[in-house]
């Protein structure tokens, strides 16, 4: 039963693979990208005269901004360019056609260059980062949380993708939905700018959204180990209720816009 | 041959203009969630802007408002490159595929008529919402208004506009000697939105490479500043526009060289 996902996991390894020089330059542009982050909360905390803000001091906010950057770089899947452009080009009637869910099938299909991802750019940027910080990343039972909590933020991502990949069905504009992701998703998951600065009205908002569980709630579970067992648990939960309301949405949205489609030409 | 006029490119551009526009506002759904989206990025950027301001009151010495106004002047010396010069992004698959062989055989400049096929309309929505940032953040600072400081302005932000439209062409051009050269694209796309932060935050280094090698800074920082500090204003910054001019030339000369050179993909 697995082989057919084990399959189309190791197509996608394989296929990721021959772009050697493109995943080089993904590691540069990420390293670059961390040293200008790193400029700018610098210079940022520099303005004032205390160390910690909101809880967070200097050390916290690169961790949690490396991290939050370097889990999204290996969850994207790019899932609103492939199905919207399936969509497009009506390729979609013919995966529609294969022995599996669709919402499996590109899935499975784009898992393996996330597991590409994960092991040549995230654990490099996870043990870089461990070495540099010397201590800023705590070692204990969090890591076990923050591991399975990531794969939840994994699924979680994809779902929320995948919903808004839908959309496609119902407009020609790939760009222009796939932007709007981007900008909400960005900013309410605390990726741009860790959600322990948003004022209080604002974080309220954010927390009761599912987009903070992506980055925010691991994150949380990998920096703070003087959590209990039970918060920890309360965080995986609130994921785990969110994975299967957005995957049940997911999969009903899709059902519906489906009787809609129109598929140009084929 | 007779030689071309400017009245003669105009006309010519109005024309190749107006097709691209009808043929994009037959997808009107697109045009309006596109033209949505590009000003979300903008809001989105301006909100993450109000959230540091949040908690820290300055950012090396600039407070919000000045920082507002970097944004701003960021957003509209691109929208030059992002309306007109749009076409570049597709260079890199039009060259891999062969069809950029079509643009050597009209009979005018082939830079010209390549930039002058695709007119991006929604860079409009980020050039409204960068008028609207810079004139919120000009009656905040309590700026001066009058025609000088107007003129100024334009002036200030036509030579930044050259430095984003010169490194994008760079940056496409690459695709004449490297293969797989969307990096080099996005890479400059990357950097380019650092353009609205001080280039002083970024230590010693990475100011030299942004000031004389892939000089974002004079996107908005440096041009910026003749309005808002013109006593603390370095020389150099007064010679944005030559400078401006001088490295779009050099794109120009880099775009030109690699297309001549083109030989096709021989189907």
């Amino acid at each position: 039963m697995w082989r057919k996902y084990f399959s189309l996991t190791r197509a996608g390894i394989l296929d990721s693979l021959q772009f050697r020089l493109s995943l080089i330059f993904t590691v540069v542009g990420n390293l670059l990208y961390l040293l200008l982050i790193y400029y700018l909360w610098r210079a940022i905390f520099a303005s004032v005269d205390s160390p910690v803000i909101n809880g967070m001091t200097f050390s916290d906010t690169m961790v949690y901004l490396v991290f939050a950057s370097a889990l999204f770089n290996f969850m994207e899947m790019w899932i609103v360019w492939t199905v919207g452009r399936e969509i497009q080009e009506g390729k979609i009637v013919i995966d529609l056609l294969r022995p599996m869910n669709y919402l499996t099938y590109i899935f499975f299909r784009g898992f393996g260059e996330v597991v590409v991802k994960f092991l040549l750019t995230f654990l490099p940027t996870a043990i870089v980062v461990f070495f540099v910080s010397d201590g800023a990343i705590p070692v204990g039972t969090n890591l076990i949380y923050f591991a399975i909590s990531v794969c939840f933020s994994l699924l979680i991502n994809y779902y929320i993708n995948f919903f808004v990949a839908t959309i496609c069905m119902h407009t020609e504009s790939i760009w222009g939905i796939n932007i709007m992701k981007e900008v909400i998703v960005g900013i309410l998951s605390g990726a741009t700018v860790p959600l322990a600065f948003f004022p209080q009205a604002f974080r309220s908002i954010a927390m009761v959204l599912p987009f903070q569980t992506i980055i925010n709630s691991p994150l949380q579970l990998l920096l703070h180990p003087e959590y209990t067992a039970v918060q920890c648990l309360q965080i995986l939960g609130l994921q785990l209720i969110w994975l299967v309301v957005l995957r049940l949405l997911a999969e009903w949205f899709f059902r519906v816009s489906l009787k809609k489609i129109t598929v140009n030409g084929g | 041959m007779k030689k071309k006029t400017i009245g003669y490119y105009w006309r010519i551009y109005r024309k190749i203009i107006a097709q691209d526009i009808k043929s994009k506002m037959s997808y009107r759904a697109d045009f309006f969630i596109s033209m949505i989206g590009m000003i979300a990025t903008n809001v989105a950027g301006a909100i993450g802007f109000w959230l540091i301001f949040q908690n820290f009151p300055s950012v090396k010495g600039w407070n919000y408002y000045e920082m507002i106004f970097f944004y701003g002047f960021s957003l509209i010396s691109a929208t030059p490159a992002q309306c007109l010069f749009d076409n570049n992004w597709s260079l890199r698959i039009q060259v891999y595929s062969g069809d950029f062989i079509k643009y050597c055989f009209r009979p005018m400049n082939l830079f010209f008529y390549f930039m002058s096929e695709v007119f991006d309309i929604k860079g409009l929505g980020q050039l409204g919402f960068g008028i609207a940032a810079v004139a919120y953040a000009w009656v905040k600072l309590q700026l001066p208004f009058h025609v000088y400081s107007i003129a100024l302005l334009l002036v200030a932000v036509l030579s930044a506009s050259l430095f984003v439209i010169a490194l994008l062409n760079l940056a496409a051009s690459a695709c004449f000697w490297i293969v797989n050269s969307f990096f080099v694209l996005s890479l400059c796309n990357t950097l380019r939105d650092y353009a609205k932060y001080p280039v002083t935050i970024f230590g010693p280094v990475l100011r030299v490479v942004f000031t004389f090698i892939i000089p974002i800074a004079f996107m908005a920082y440096y041009p910026s500043q003749i309005i808002l500090r013109p006593e603390s204003v370095s020389t150099i910054v007064w010679f944005t526009p030559v400078l401006g001019v001088a490295f779009f030339y050099l794109s120009y000369k880099v775009w030109m060289k690699g297309a001549m050179a083109y030989n096709g993909t021989g189907s």
